[in-house]
């Protein structure tokens, strides 16, 4: 996390009891987990109870931290285990995911469109595509580029074979290429 | 050079592309890599493609587009925070309209229908009428408490941990509490006849409850139990130990009725006597001069006669009312013209409300004179300053209860808000649900068997209907103020907009249709927000792979199937 050096101080004290302590690693950490659940997540609703959520399981969980490793990093653990869960659940509920079509082979880019597409997008209209992604493609997106977790980690994560994980990535990336072309095509109909 | 390596068809998968971009590669093939992408323009040009990608999604994804929600950033410590004045003012102005509304009408209807039989020790008992309808059941009340009572428990307790602010839960926890309640069985035996003219002999003797349905019924015999009756023409003759609960045309009571009687019907004439008490909607009632009836009256009536002897109170609502037998304890009446004769006696106080004050004979023995109060039917101009000071009470209930449903369920209020803005829609549902469900709930109720869902369906209608103030102040303020949908200022533009609600009600002449509006609108939006709801989620449909662009031809070799 960009600017939050490991809190061992603050950690050491939540251990013991202390909500000063709370507080402090709550109000350093809430806005980071907050995005974090905003992009993996469908809304904002389920972005703001995820994050409640993490950090009362972070409560619950603090004691087991070995201090010897990164903070935010099992910090991105936990909520990323979090969100997937929550995603999995309502899969099983409502979602025909888009993972039965996962042995079929992909088609590559042309290069110099791939390059166009990227050229003309915005964060913005990135964000708004994600939220036409499926929960597994999705999830390894967040996992990857905004918490910058390793291939072991999302592998363990997503409860997926380590040498799978490059595809399930490029499959995201392809996935939210054709929701950017549609995302454009859509605007463009509308303006029209 | 890019053109000798595309002869030989020799152009890297775009998953070896991306894993060197992410250096996931091993040593030696990510020398291949760099190697080839020196002699390939094509595999280079895609190369760094996926390099930008990814540049451009981690970009995306740590800009910090939205603010903590308020809702967070107080997570930690909002229970140490005290709350703003303007609630304090809004919380107390509530409790004050609550408290009105309690010592105004809830507590002396709730003493009235005590007197009248209805007494219930709890929520619960008052919801399935305990001692009244549904006397027969008394053993299974306890147990049905006691079940009901868990199940909401266990359901409040599994909502509170994660799922509180969802509606979902609240609407299960109901659904649960109904089912345990609907799902009880019987514990006395009861008996059912029908048939186009039903006659209980005088020697014949019915043990546990009797439900009839005919076209004529005369009861001359013993029920040892209640007698429920749904006919044209009732007639009980005879001794009935329970209470009588009756839907009919005409009812004559000219035997003995140990308990309670419930009656909607035209005509009730009374010329036996009543154990307990008397629950009468009818257009003419008439307690004979030989009639008795042991504990109170309570009649809502066209026209109503006491000849004959009343044990306790009196409570009445009528056109035309006459009083010349004798009444034990109070008389509370309300109507066109009362008339109290010569041979009347009245042991408490009699307050009358009504247009023409009373018509007192000289020989009636009343414990105390009679109070009158005249209907005053005041135009819109001389309102009192205290209609103003009620309505800024009101206001502020409406506020407090928004802000409970707001903050309880915040993502459905948005959705109902959203379904509002749907103008067409809200209003067609809402024309619906406003007569329709009304209607249907009233016609269930008159039916035994469907009280329970009438009462419940009813009761759902009231909340819906006092749920359209806030759902409609909410767009009124987001149409001033702007949109948002965070809690708060939601919060804040719902207030607003019910006070401006408030306002345009208290206008005359057209505060009838500002409220009447409001009530369609904001049922509609709430039941559009329902329906939306239990509409099936249905999964983005997204295509493994993009569609190759229109006229160019794609290497055959690019596919990541091999891994």
């Amino acid at each position: 996390m960009p600017g939050i050096t490991e809190p061992k101080d603050l950690i050491v004290r939540a251990r013991a009891g202390d909500t000063q302590a709370w507080g402090d690693l709550y109000r350093d950490y809430a806005p980071a987990m907050f995005r974090f659940c905003r992009r993996a997540l469908p809304s904002k609703e389920d972005a703001e109870d995820a994050t409640m959520e993490i950090f009362m399981k972070l409560r619950e969980k603090l004691a087991q931290f070995d201090t010897s490793r990164s903070f935010t990093a099992w910090l991105y653990k936990v909520a990323a285990n979090h969100c997937w869960d929550m995603l999995r659940r309502r899969k099983a509920r409502h979602e025909k995911d888009a993972e039965d079509v996962d042995e079929l082979p992909l088609e590559a880019p042309e290069p110099n469109q791939l390059e166009k597409l990227i050229e003309e997008r915005t964060g913005e209209e990135v964000r708004k595509a994600l939220d036409r992604l499926g929960a597994r493609a999705r999830m390894a997106l967040v996992m990857r580029y905004y918490s910058d977790m390793s291939y072991d980690e999302i592998a363990d994560a997503l409860g997926v074979r380590r040498p799978f994980v490059g595809v399930v990535l490029l499959r995201a990336r392809h996935e939210l290429r054709q929701a950017l072309t549609e995302n454009s095509a859509l605007a463009v109909g509308g303006a029209r | 050079m890019s053109d000798v390596e595309n002869a030989k068809g020799k152009h890297l998968d775009e998953i070896t592309l991306l894993l060197y971009v992410e250096r996931q590669l091993e040593r030696d093939a990510a020398q291949e890599v760099s190697l080839h992408t020196q002699t390939c323009t094509r595999c280079l040009t895609l190369l760094r493609a996926l390099d930008r990608e990814s540049r451009l999604l981690t970009r995306s994804m740590v800009e910090q587009d939205e603010p903590l929600p308020a809702r967070l950033a107080e997570f930690h410590d909002k229970v140490k925070k005290s709350m703003q004045w303007i609630w304090g003012l809004v919380f107390g102005l509530a409790v004050l309209g609550v408290y009105a509304l309690y010592s105004t009408y809830i507590e002396p209807w709730q003493q009235r229908l005590n007197d009248a039989g209805f007494g219930g020790s709890n929520l619960v008992s008052l919801l399935v009428f305990q001692g009244a309808f549904w006397k027969g059941w008394q053993s299974m009340v306890t147990l049905v408490e006691f079940v009901a009572f868990a199940c909401a428990a266990a359901f409040g307790l599994f909502a509170v941990r994660r799922y509180l602010r969802r509606g979902a839960a609240l609407a299960v926890m109901f659904a649960s509490l109904g089912l345990v309640v609907a799902l009880a069985t019987p514990a006395a035996a009861a008996e059912f006849r029908k048939a186009d003219s039903v006659r209980i002999e005088k020697d014949q003797v019915i043990k546990g409850d009797l439900f009839v349905t005919s076209e004529s019924i005369h009861m001359l015999g013993t029920v040892d139990g209640d007698f429920y009756a749904a006919s044209k023409d009732v007639e009980v003759s005879g001794h009935v130990t329970g209470d009588v609960l009756c839907a009919c045309q005409s009812l004559r009571i000219s035997g003995q009725v140990d308990g309670n009687i419930r009656n909607l019907s035209n005509n009730l004439t009374i010329t036996g006597e009543i154990g307990r008490s008397v629950s009468s909607f009818t257009e003419t009632f008439s307690l004979d001069r030989n009639g008795k009836i042991g504990h109170s009256l309570a009649s809502f009536s066209q026209s109503l006669t006491v000849d004959g002897t009343l044990g306790r109170d009196l409570l009445a609502f009528f056109h035309d009312g006459s009083i010349a037998g004798s009444v034990g304890g109070e008389v509370l009446a309300k109507g066109g013209s009362l008339n109290i004769g010569d041979s009347a006696s009245i042991g408490g106080k009699t307050v009358f409300e009504g247009d023409n004050s009373p018509e007192v004979a000289s020989g009636a023995k009343l414990g105390s004179p009679v109070e009158f109060k005249k209907w005053e039917h005041r135009s819109h101009m001389e309102r009192r300053g205290g209609y103003y000071v009620w309505k800024v009470i009101w206001a502020a209930a409406w506020i407090l209860f928004g802000l409970i449903l707001m903050s309880l369920m915040p993502l459905f209020a948005k959705e109902t808000v959203k379904s509002a803005e749907n103008y067409g829609a809200s209003f067609g549902l809402g024309v619906l649900v406003f007569f329709g469900v009304f209607i249907a709930a009233c016609l269930a109720c008159i039916t035994i068997v469907g009280l329970l869902v009438g009462i419940s369906t009813l009761f759902l209608w009231m909340v819906t209907l006092f749920s359209s103030y806030i759902v409609v102040g909410a767009v009124i303020g987001r149409w001033l103020l702007g949109r948002e949908d965070e809690l708060w200022p939601l919060v804040g533009r719902m207030a607003l907009g019910v006070v401006l609600i408030k306002i345009g009600t208290a206008i005359p002449h057209l505060g009838f249709w500002v409220m009447l509006a409001v009530w369609i609108w904001g049922m509609g939006a709430v039941s559009l927000a329902v329906y939306r709801r239990l509409q099936p989620v249905i999964a983005p449909n997204i295509p493994s792979g993009p569609q190759p662009p229109a006229g160019t031809p794609l290497p055959p070799n690019t596919t990541v199937g091999g891994i």
